[in-house]
């Protein structure tokens, strides 16, 4: 089995299967845990309004902390939203989602995601200097935080090195890096603060009704 | 003096071959194997000097595909290569000796050129039932066995017997290996391709018959200078590959432009062989410009590499079904988890607490 | 307005209650012994009883974006990464992801168990450098409700031995006789008879069946009787059917059990409260001018009964300013040609809600409010917060959020300063002093009763 055979099948299989069950593993036991609830009456109706709110409202930085953390938000935008064009709109992903869903769905030209992709990935570097070079990133960050951002850079400097096809190693190398380097990420996705694509909403929904509860917008 | 103790000057004389004839055939030779123009005189001498070799064809697990291709050999022709160059002394097709007389040919020819012949083999060997495959009553892998011990290297034409090909697929019900798993001790040229490109394998002989040694070749044994570099970087359709181009169906406006065929499962890209260069049929066509997808049939394991027609970014073996079995497992191990912990959880929040109780210290002092 | 206070007898009274209040962990009982083990296990036990899917699902949802710092003020003043506010929920962190996470198995491997040393260096994380004023939970990207889980942290630190020795003074003296810096009954009778001496009315003392319960706190029966006294008179001149209570905690609002991180002292107190309230059968508490008596009852009354009460709990800004609003209460407009800022006190505002009354109240007095920078749910904390004031070793750290807080103040262009927490006014107050500023730091129960209508000039001309 060439070493594109094994990423492309065993490899990208199991860690899928990794994956799902992880991800539903932190998911659902996330969910079953115990929740306090409030006996005090709440100053306003339509809690969970306001905590729906809350989840898309938070998708906007208030101007009163533009300038501190404009900068890092913007990124933190642009790179998520780079993220998933890339992801789910470059051809030869959709390719990809076809062959395992059984439908597909209309790709962007590779004009639009290449440029995109090559944004997300110079936004990740810049992410990942900014963390060592940072004194309150650098005084918080663990394990969890570098490897995480080194993890999803990964499959990103593959894939333009699969696509670019550079002459360093041989394309079926290449590909097959990019696979392993999915089937990495796959893996390490629930174990780690990537699992955030998962909480985020339900974080930001919490504290907005805690806040509505107390008549306050979050 | 007999026909095979003439050199291949003396014969080609006699057959009143010109010797312009003769070099242009040289120069063929040496522009496919990437030699430079000084060469074609030393290729000239060397084959017009070369005793004709014993040549012993064995074919084991085959469908006679790669036989098919070498005799649409153009440049230089099989005939020319047969009657010319080579003394094919065992040939299950083409030679015209039958039953026991065929065997003792190849008996002979083995005696006579002990340590000097060739011997090119076409299939998989099997190595399950015996019987699955056997010649003259002698299975494939024993005959393979006695027949190399003498030879002065093996070629493995098709992809069969240089990678087990397609017997040796999933699930493999005879066992079939390679040569290069059997035999170990023997300098081994593989030639894959399902089949390989006519000029490709005649070119491998003429090197080793001007040379007297084998071409340069990569990590799977293959001569480099045909599958040195893969069909991706050599297709004419490459710059819709670029540019996003794709052909969607195999009859729609894409593919009537001849854009990429990536999307069609074209392997092109993992692929190493000589096709978009040499192209088949005297050079007319080959898989890609003919409208559909190259299989990869040069490359190990082609026919397990999932669906022909699923492009290289697929999975191979991760489908919808594995991700809901997973995510059954995954809601049961969740749950189960879940639960356990809400458990623990309950017990810790009805627990008394702890923290109120008075410290050691404190008790001690009273 | 009935001035019940003269400014002089304030800041004499200020002067002496602050040289008090600065020896006050001289004054604290040592703090319990325990072994390293007992502090380990006894904080243990407060974070995993604290931790319910809400907090596991906020913890779970941090990338360490460390946006967080950029909206705290004492990282903001210092620049010191300690005290980014996420990290201080590491101990925290790394028991959930120990012992309750669905991922714990895997997280045993990689996470060490929090040490008594850990606990000991996080003191000064979440008392000195931490208001609990929640600013960083509006700029996190996942919302986490970082303010809160600072105050489990405190829970933890004081059940394992280690809450500031201001902070057990105070929550001693509560557990003993129920108020805060010995203001007992006696002294606050006394404080309610000269005020009523000045206010020339009678003011109603424990009348069971009255619709409004005042309830007053230490701080302002010792320093800003102004508060109370103005609130009194504004009850009157409403018409409202008020009473105090005189028994402890009946008229005591501050609940220093939430702030030191003893939730049982919180719980006790509350619940003795809640039973004074219920007793007097009141339909609506108006809690001082203290910052977080207003969530201690407000959101702690219940909690701590174990059953939904049923009386209304309101702060004096939100019950005056209501009444502004509806217009049971009418304020005389007055010219007042200075710019006047207001300072929204964390547990009222962010906490609690309390945004359009105050405003309401300074617009019908006439005053040109200029907004701060960062108001309402994003106002910046006057550094001394969360019973911060008290605790000398957050001198340093006080001054930097007062000088933040000041800042945007300043930028604002106001000369005048309304608040209506006793906290806040305190830190402000000394704040002022250590900074050599000059601005006015008014109540807004005062202002509320200085904008009262003259209905008798010779009364209102009384001192």
């Amino acid at each position: 089995m060439s070493l594109l055979d094994f990423a492309r099948g065993p490899a990208l299989q199991w860690a899928a299967v990794v994956f799902v069950i992880g991800m539903l593993w932190r998911t659902l036991g996330l969910l079953l845990m115990l929740r306090a609830r409030p006996l005090s009456k709440d100053r306003k109706t339509g809690l969970a309004g306001a905590g729906v709110k809350t989840m898309f409202s938070r998708f906007l930085l208030p101007k009163v902390f533009a300038k501190r953390v404009g900068f890092q938000f913007l990124l933190g935008w642009i790179w998520h939203l780079g993220f998933v064009i890339t992801l789910l709109f470059f051809q030869v992903h959709v390719l990809f989602f076809k062959g395992l869903l059984g439908f597909g769905w209309p790709a962007l030209p590779n004009s639009v995601v290449l440029p995109v992709a090559a944004v997300s990935l110079g936004i990740l570097v810049i992410l990942l200097v900014r963390r060592v070079t940072n004194p309150v990133l650098r005084y918080i960050s663990t394990f969890n935080d570098y490897s995480s951002v080194i993890v999803t850079i990964l499959p990103f400097a593959t894939g333009f090195a699969t696509f670019a096809h550079v002459p360093a190693l041989p394309y079926e190398t290449l590909l097959a890096l990019h696979f392993l380097s999915v089937a990495l990420l796959l893996v390490w996705f629930p174990f780690s603060k990537l699992f955030h694509v998962i909480t985020v909403l339900p974080s930001r929904y919490i504290l907005g009704v805690k806040f509505w509860r107390r008549g306050v917008e979050a | 003096m007999t026909q095979k103790d003439m050199t291949l000057g003396e014969r080609l004389q006699a057959r009143g071959v010109s010797r312009r004839a003769f070099l242009k055939y040289c120069a063929t030779t040496a522009s496919l194997l990437a030699l430079s123009p000084t060469m074609v005189p030393r290729i000239a001498e060397a084959l017009e000097a070369q005793r004709r070799p014993s040549v012993i064809w064995l074919s084991f697990q085959e469908c006679t595909g790669c036989t098919e291709s070498i005799t649409r050999s153009a440049s230089p022709s099989i005939e020319s290569m047969i009657f010319e160059t080579i003394s094919l002394d065992y040939h299950h097709t083409l030679q015209a000796a039958a039953g026991h007389q065929a065997e003792e040919a190849r008996e002979i020819a083995m005696k006579e050129n002990w340590g000097k012949y060739l011997v090119l083999v076409d299939g998989s060997i099997p190595t399950g039932d015996m019987g699955y495959s056997t010649t003259a009553g002698e299975s494939n892998i024993d005959t393979l066995k006695r027949v190399a011990e003498g030879a002065a290297a093996i070629i493995a034409i098709g992809t069969c017997s240089a990678f087990g090909g397609i017997p040796y697929a999933n699930p493999n019900p005879t066992g079939a290996v390679s040569v290069s798993d059997v035999i170990k001790d023997k300098p081994i040229v593989n030639v894959p391709g399902c089949p390989p490109i006519p000029a490709v394998m005649t070119s491998v002989l003429a090197h080793y018959l001007a040379f007297g040694s084998l071409p340069e070749l990569d990590h799977l044994n293959r001569p480099k200078v045909f599958y040195g570099q893969n069909i991706h970087d050599r297709c004419y359709r490459r710059p819709f590959y670029e540019r996003g181009q794709f052909a969607e169906s195999f009859d729609d406006e894409g593919a009537k432009k001849g854009w990429c065929l990536y999307k069609l499962g074209c392997k092109g890209p993992t692929t190493y062989n000589a096709c978009a260069v040499l192209k088949w049929n005297e050079g007319t066509s080959f898989p890609i410009e003919a409208g559909h997808g190259c299989l990869g049939c040069s490359e190990p394991n082609f026919w397990d590499a999932g669906s022909f027609y699923s492009p290289l970014s697929t999975a191979t073996h991760l489908d919808a079904g594995t991700v809901a079995l997973a995510g059954a497992v995954g809601v049961g191990v969740g749950v189960a988890a879940g639960a356990a912990k809400r458990a623990q959880q309950k017990k810790i929040k009805s627990a008394p607490a702890k923290a109120w109780t008075k410290t050691q210290a404190e008790e001690e002092s009273q | 307005m009935t001035e019940v206070i003269t400014k002089q007898e304030r800041e004499e009274a200020f002067a002496m209650f602050y040289g008090m209040a600065a020896s006050i962990g001289e004054l604290a009982d040592p703090a319990p012994e325990m072994t390293d083990e007992e502090r380990v296990e006894r904080a243990k036990e407060v974070f995993l009883k604290g931790i319910d899917n809400n907090v596991a699902v906020q913890l779970d949802a941090c990338v360490h974006c460390g946006a967080c710092a950029q909206a705290c003020q004492f990282y903001i003043g210092t620049e010191d990464p300690k005290y980014t506010p996420i990290h201080k929920l590491d101990l925290l962190k790394r028991v959930y992801k120990r012992e309750l996470s669905p991922m714990s198995w895997l997280n045993k491997l990689t996470t060490p168990e929090i040490t008594a040393d850990d606990l000991r260096a996080q003191v000064e994380l979440v008392y000195d450098s931490c208001t609990m004023c929640g600013r960083c939970n509006m700029v996190c990207p996942s919302a986490i409700n970082i303010g809160d889980m600072v105050a489990l942290n405190r829970s933890a630190m004081a059940a394992a031995g280690l809450a500031p020795a201001e902070l057990r003074y105070m929550r001693d003296g509560q557990e003993a006789d129920g108020t805060i810096f010995g203001a007992d009954e006696d002294l606050f009778n006394f404080r309610i008879q000269d005020i009523q001496q000045k206010l020339g009315f009678e003011i109603p003392i424990d009348k069971k069946g009255a619709d409004v319960l005042l309830m007053t706190s230490g701080l302002d029966i010792h320093l800003f009787a102004d508060a109370t006294g103005g609130a009194i008179e504004t009850l009157h001149h409403m018409g409202v059917d008020f009473t105090l209570a005189s028994k402890t905690p009946g008229y005591e609002g501050a609940n220093f059990g939430s702030l030191s991180g003893y939730d049982a002292t919180k719980k006790k107190q509350t619940k003795a409260s809640t039973a004074l309230i219920e007793e007097l059968g009141v339909k609506t508490v108006i809690v001082p001018e203290c910052g977080h008596s207003y969530p201690a009852l407000r959101f702690g009354a219940a909690e701590a009964v174990g059953r939904p009460v049923n009386f209304e709990v309101m702060t004096v800004s939100e019950y005056f300013g209501r009444a502004v609003m509806d217009g049971r209460l009418t304020l005389e407009k007055k010219s007042h040609p200075k710019p006047i800022a207001l300072h929204d006190p964390c547990k009222v505002g962010r906490w609690g809600g309390v945004f359009d009354e105050p405003r309401a109240i300074l617009e019908a007095c006439g005053y040109d409010l200029h907004e701060t920078e960062s108001n309402r749910e994003y106002n910046f904390c006057c550094g001394g917060g969360a019973a911060n004031f008290l605790l000398p070793s957050a001198d340093k750290l006080k001054r930097v959020g007062y000088r933040t807080k000041m800042g945007e103040i300043e930028a604002a262009g106001a000369e005048e300063l309304v608040v209506s927490c006793g906290s806040c006014r305190m830190n402000f107050e000394v704040g002022k002093v250590k900074a050599g500023d000059s601005i006015p730091v008014e109540s807004l129960a005062a202002i509320i009763a200085a904008h009262l209508p003259q209905k008798d000039t010779v009364e209102g001309d009384k001192v």
